[in-house]
């Protein structure tokens, strides 16, 4: 399902060379949900964005369902994005003047689908993750959580397999927070999609079959937790 | 001083001044003539030494104050036909017509400024024109030789009514024939322009110096003016001396 | 100066948008220098030919275009004050020397004009030319200046061709001016000749132009003029020569007015992009406000942070278009100079705009304050950002319901009030603030009715392309604020564009009107070369001449000439009205045409332009009073025409009260009406064959006048043309300069799009769209705000400028051909942020803000 091989990502920071990513290797198989764990700067940010084709490895080898990402231009990238996974932020990054189901739908709009289908779509998955009533509503109308609903609603808009979320829980307090894992749970058991979550939330990393914890861009722990 | 000194000065002064005019009008009785035509040569020879010869022919009628005269141009060719009227008069400046063959049209000529030039010579227009005797004042300075020849020394200054560009002049006046050996006018202190009157002959009885060098001193730069074929009292018409007679030529 | 690291920090940042708006104010600032050196240089060269030629000269007498009989010289001899009077003639004459276009031929009388000006000959020839016999007595004589001579490889001896009323003769150079005084003068592309040689050369018989003046020692210039108006009656202008330079100023006037509009629109548009530049920046910088509000800096803090911004980007600006404005003056100058030969015949020749340092220091002085001016509203925006809000994201770009309503309301108000102005007030300044208003009007209506054609453009976009098309309408529907930025600068440059485009529309077809019933002679008949020039005459006779030629039907014999009126140049037209009455019929502003020209031909009367009555505020029926050599010509206006003739107003006069006043017999245009089935061009040979010979004759085609007309009105439209440039320019800058913002703004947008899978060319299509629909919305808005401008511009022209009332006609080809040339730069403008907004890093621009 997802695959990298000795990944390296060195960044450039004025003359000197940051060392993101050090030769890691790391397999996710279909249907897991996989929390990625670690201080701030140990590169979990930017293993999430290599393998949601955000960004490109130095060096190493990323496989996507099957398809490696160093072969794939970036409107290939784009391509696989649209079709295979769904992004979820710390900051929502919602269109401010968008409204929820606008926001949700435009995936969808993007994908090309009629407007009556995806504004359908939109509510059932706004309707999903519990804001039903708050279709017409805009981003800074609703309350950090349900903002984060919105964009969970909107990463899973084209049903993608494989859901990257970047911190989900980061800017919410811990009740909201624990309610959007709660949700993020009942998805993945409903709909078996394929979990990745940046955190450094001890919380959010029990509730994940498996963890995978960071140090300055090596891999230092793998294990499995209980079973999701 | 004592009174009688000064009165005695004055009255010689007086005298000395009355013998000056009373020499000056002499000069003026005997160079008398009702009419003159002559053939002029002008010649300018610049501060460089570079010449230009022009001829002319000179017919006058009348004289002093009262006279007219018509100059024609014969030469150098580009010039030939040029003519020119002049209308002298006692109370005022003289009025100058000018004819160009080539335009076909004459024009006034208006010597507002008479200390300029005439056409290049070293003559200004005021030089040309008559003095009359009456138009200055005389000082008797003295006598002096001038090119051997004994001659009384004046002092001429322009009455108020006469403007001139000149302060003062000096004339030099020969004693044997009454006729005029040098002209000096100055401008204060500088004298800026001086005439030789020479080869004096008798023409027709009036004694007549045929060549005039006028030296213009500050652009040193000299001018001979020599009459040939000399007539007084010619025959002359006042028809002759009109606008229409300019513009036929002759 | 932490301050102005922010500052700096933030300009580094946006690189493409400060220097887009630096480069508005350059661009401001350079078309007011610009204008303003090459109007000076235009004016100064003038001053310098006219001072090179009036040498000692302290008084002129003159009598406008027309000048005067001989005789006046020696009027003007007599008189006790004056020490010396010379004749002068001046004219412009083509001389046939390839690339060397007109010689100025100043004829003086050389027995007496020594003591006026001063001839510093070379010295070789001084002896020669001390001499003025051989210059006069050969009336081929001419003398040149060094340059002139420098530049065509004379010598004396020399001869060259020079057009005469005789056509094409040829002249022999008998001296050459040394550089200096004179020599100055138009250039150094100036000759003198004989005064009197010249007067036959042009044809124009025992008439003198002018007659130069010095006074005796010890009188006043009032003294002086007192004795010479005295002794020559009100006929005559006595001035010194530095009132020839007035005179030529209020030629230039209305032509000055027009470049200082451009100046002053040029002027605004930096202002609007400063404006909207700092709009932009303190919107986007809202975090860092709120931190440095939260820090502790106070309002006053912020705004002169901002204004400080401003200052430094408007020295910036200005500096470099204070420089630009001076490369582009000669351009500007040379092409003003040629334009006012052309058109006026005045002598003219602009050599170099000088870099005048207190011009290119004002000229940068008003670019900062206008900077500054621009950006007080903004920086004061920033002052008043409250710094909680400031930290919370992401509320700027929409407007309340409660906002909508409030600009509505103004803009209501403003459209009231400016129509109410235009209603009832009656006073310069009323009309000017009902513009003003008329504009706030629109632009505070701008957002809601942007937002209107937005949502009515959806529907459109989306059926263009689906997701794009829809994506694009949305992002305009949801940013009102920066739509509606750009739309307004869409806007207002349109209407500009409009205003001056229907202005140049209404006169082109008023001239065309004109041109179809006045100038409809069959064939024109002139010794100069165009038929607005009057350098060259013809006598009378040649008109009786024509008439006799078989295929004839009438000649008309015209002579025009520029004359005083009170103290400005008018065109007076002397012709044969009753003729005139049979073969133009056009329609009066005010008065019945019959009775004019009846009126007129009797000689109790005049036909004025429109132009002539409104600059003046003169009516039919008013008394009117010309200056003549022969004294004061009262007459009546008994109508007012539309007459394109001259700028500052014609007089149409009949021929005899022409000759009997001004003592004059020429004629510079004959107009010829040909006999039924008569061939114009055969008519045209024989009059040449029969009537041209040793003689400077032109026969022109009725086409051919035309055609030279309609050049001359797109010579002066040419500024016009210009200021449409500029102000398309402006529109593209905006375009450019808001969507470039709003780009970049929306960099975290986009990466988002392409995050949650839009391609590539989604995005790059949906920017394009976007700015396309700006650029639409903006142009319909223009539209509409260029029919109010339009009216606020022929009221001016008719008020103000020309005095002409033109018709209202909404200029629908400019409009039409606008539509392309917008919505095409709204599109490249669109092209830049398109790929801005693809390409880059996405996890940049996701963590971007």
């Amino acid at each position: 399902m997802i695959e990298l091989k000795q990944v390296w990502k060195i960044f450039l920071n004025g003359r000197r060379e940051v060392v993101a990513l050090r030769n890691v290797s790391l397999s996710v198989s279909r249907g897991e949900t996989v929390a990625i764990v670690g201080p701030s700067g140990s590169g979990k940010s930017t293993l999430l964005n290599l393998i949601g084709g955000l960004d490109r490895p130095s060096h190493g080898e990323i496989l996507v369902e099957g398809r490696k990402l160093t072969d794939l231009d970036d409107d290939g990238l784009a391509r696989l994005r649209r079709e295979k996974i769904g992004f979820v932020f710390q900051f929502f990054h919602l269109l401010p003047t968008l409204t929820c189901m606008q926001n949700v739908a435009l995936p969808l709009h993007l994908r090309g689908w009629p407007r009556r289908r995806a504004e359908a779509r939109a509510r059932e998955l706004l309707g999903l993750v519990g804001l039903a009533g708050r279709l017409d509503h805009l981003p800074e109308e609703l309350s950090g959580g349900e903002r984060q609903r919105v964009a969970i609603a909107r990463a899973l808009a084209a049903d993608p397999p494989i859901l990257l979320a970047d911190e989900p829980t980061g800017n919410l307090d811990t009740r909201t927070g624990q309610e959007i894992l709660a949700l993020l749970g009942e998805l993945h058991a409903r709909l078996g999609t394929t979990m990745l979550i940046v955190t450094h939330d001890a919380q959010v990393a029990r509730s994940c079959a498996r963890v995978v914890a960071l140090r300055d861009g090596q891999i230092v722990d793998d294990c499995a937790m209980r079973d999701a | 001083m004592s009174r009688t000194a000064l009165f005695a000065w004055a009255v010689a002064g007086a005298l000395w001044a009355q013998e000056a005019r009373q020499i000056v009008e002499e000069a003026q009785r005997r160079s008398r003539a009702d009419s003159e035509r002559y053939q002029g040569t002008l010649e300018v020879i610049d501060a460089r030494g570079r010449r230009n010869l022009k001829r002319w022919t000179y017919q006058r009628l009348g004289s002093h104050g009262n006279s007219k005269a018509i100059i024609r141009f014969t030469d150098p060719p580009e010039v030939r036909g040029v003519a020119l009227l002049i209308l002298n008069h006692p109370e005022r400046a003289s009025d100058q017509w000018m004819w160009t063959p080539a335009t076909q049209r004459e024009r006034r000529i208006a010597i507002q400024d008479r200390s300029t030039r005439f056409f290049g010579t070293d003559f200004s227009f005021e030089d040309l024109e008559e003095r009359d005797v009456n138009q200055y004042e005389y000082r008797m300075m003295g006598e002096e030789t001038i090119e051997g020849a004994p001659c009384w020394k004046i002092e001429s200054r322009p009455r108020k009514t006469r403007a001139s560009q000149y302060s003062h002049s000096l004339l030099w006046i020969r004693k044997e024939n009454y006729t005029l050996a040098r002209i000096e006018n100055y401008v204060g202190r500088e004298p800026v322009r001086r005439a030789n009157y020479r080869e004096v002959q008798n023409v027709q009885g009036i004694w007549t110096p045929r060549l005039i060098e006028m030296h213009d001193l500050r652009r040193n730069s000299r001018t001979l003016l020599r009459l040939e074929r000399l007539e007084y009292n010619v025959p002359l018409k006042e028809s002759e001396f009109t606008l229409q007679a300019l513009r036929r030529g002759s | 100066m932490l301050l102005a690291r922010l500052s700096w920090a933030y300009l580094k940042k946006h690189r493409l948008r400060w220097a887009l708006t630096i480069g508005g104010v350059a661009l401001g600032v350079a078309v007011l220098v610009a204008m303003r050196l090459a109007n000076q240089a235009v004016v100064a060269s003038f001053h310098r030919t006219v001072e090179g030629i009036a040498g000692r000269t302290q008084l002129q007498v003159h009598a406008g275009d027309l000048g005067f009989p001989e005789e006046v010289l020696e009027r003007v001899q007599a008189i006790p004050e004056v020490a010396a009077a010379a004749p002068v003639i001046e004219a412009a004459l083509d001389t046939g020397l390839p690339g060397q276009g007109h010689l100025l031929v100043v004829g003086v009388d050389m027995t007496g004009d020594r003591s006026l000006r001063d001839y510093q000959f070379e010295s070789a020839e001084e002896a020669l030319l001390e001499d003025p016999l051989v210059f006069l007595a050969q009336p081929d004589s001419l003398i040149v200046t060094r340059e002139f001579a420098e530049r065509n490889g004379l010598r004396v001896g020399s001869r060259i061709p020079l057009g005469t009323a005789a056509g094409l003769r040829w002249f022999t150079i008998r001296g050459i001016m040394r550089p200096g005084g004179l020599s100055q003068a138009f250039g150094g592309n100036l000759a003198v000749m004989d005064v009197y040689s010249l007067q036959h050369v042009l044809g124009r018989g025992r008439r003198f132009d002018r007659i130069d003046v010095a006074l005796r020692e010890g009188i006043t210039l009032e003294e002086g003029q007192e004795a010479l108006r005295r002794a020559l009656g009100p006929g005559f202008e006595v001035e010194p020569p530095s009132a020839r330079g007035r005179h030529f100023e209020a030629i230039l006037r209305s032509f000055s007015l027009t470049l200082n509009i451009t100046s002053v629109f040029a002027v605004l548009v930096g202002m609007f992009l400063i404006y909207n530049s700092f709009s932009v920046a303190v919107a986007q910088r809202r975090t860092e406000i709120g931190i440095l509000r939260a820090l502790g800096a106070n309002r006053g803090q912020i705004r002169r942070l901002f204004l400080g911004e401003a200052a430094v980007a408007g020295l910036i600006g200005s500096g470099a278009g204070a420089l630009a404005g001076w490369a582009m003056a000669r351009w500007v100058a040379g092409y003003v100079g040629r334009l006012m030969q052309e058109v006026y015949g005045v002598a003219q020749s602009v050599e170099s705009a000088s870099a005048e340092p207190g011009l290119l220091a004002a000229g940068t002085g008003v670019g900062v304050l206008a900077s500054l001016v621009a950006a007080w509203v903004p920086a004061g925006a920033a002052a008043r950002v409250d710094p909680v809000q400031a930290l919370q994201k992401g509320r700027h770009q929409v407007l309340s319901a409660g906002e909508y309503r409030r600009r509505g309301w103004l803009a209501a108000a403003s459209a009231c009030a400016a129509a109410l102005l235009l209603a009832r007030g009656r006073s310069l300044g009323s009309f000017y603030a009902g513009y003003v208003l008329a504009i706030l009007a629109a632009l505070w209506w701008t957002p809601a009715l942007s937002r209107w054609l937005a949502r009515a453009s959806r529907p459109l976009l989306a059926w263009l392309r689906p997701v794009e098309g829809a994506l694009a309408a949305d992002s305009l529907l949801q940013a009102p604020r920066r739509t509606s930025a750009t739309v307004a600068a869409v806007m207002l440059s349109l209407a500009m564009v409009i205003g001056f485009g229907g202005v140049a529309r209404a006169i082109y077809e008023s001239l065309v009107e004109w041109v179809s019933t006045t100038l409809n002679p069959d064939l024109f008949v002139t010794p100069n070369a165009q038929i607005a020039s009057r350098t060259y005459v013809v006598p009378a006779e040649l008109g009786a001449e024509i008439e006799r030629l078989p295929g004839v039907r009438q000649v008309q014999l015209v002579r025009s000439a520029r004359i005083p009126y009170q103290g400005a140049p008018v065109l007076l037209v002397a012709a044969e009205v009753a003729k005139l009455a049979e073969t133009v019929h056009r329609r009066p502003v005010e008065g019945d045409l019959e009775e004019m020209y009846r009126r007129t031909a009797a000689g109790e009367a005049t036909i004025v332009s429109e132009s002539f009555a409104r600059l003046r505020g003169l009516r039919k029926g008013d008394s009117i009073e010309l200056p003549a050599p022969k004294g004061l010509l009262r007459l009546e206006i008994a109508g007012i025409v539309r007459d394109y003739s001259d700028q500052q107003g014609t007089l149409l006069i009949d021929r005899a009260v022409y000759r009997d006043w001004w003592g004059d017999e020429s004629v510079n245009v004959i107009r010829v009406y040909l006999a039924p089935g008569a061939q114009a061009a055969e008519v045209k040979r024989e009059i040449l064959e029969r009537c041209g010979r040793g003689r400077r004759l032109f026969v022109l085609a009725n086409e051919e006048v035309r055609r030279y007309i309609f050049r001359l009105a797109d010579q002066w439209f040419g500024m016009t043309y210009n200021q449409i440039a500029v102000a398309i320019l402006v529109a593209v800058l905006g375009i450019v300069n808001t969507l470039t913002v709003s780009i970049t703004d929306r960099r975290r947008e986009f990466g988002l799009l392409l995050a949650v899978g839009g391609l590539r060319p989604q995005v790059r299509r949906t920017v394009w769209m976007e700015a396309v629909a700006i650029g639409g919305i903006g142009f319909l808005l223009g539209l509409g705000l260029g029919a109010v401008s339009l009216y606020y511009s022929l009221e001016m022209t008719r008020r103000d400028l020309a005095g002409l009332s033109l018709e209202y006609a909404f200029p629908l080809e400019l409009a039409a051909w606008l539509a392309p040339v917008i919505l095409g730069a709204a599109f490249l403008a669109g092209l830049g942020p398109a790929e801005a907004a693809v390409r880059g890093s996405l996890v940049e621009a996701l963590e971007y803000e």
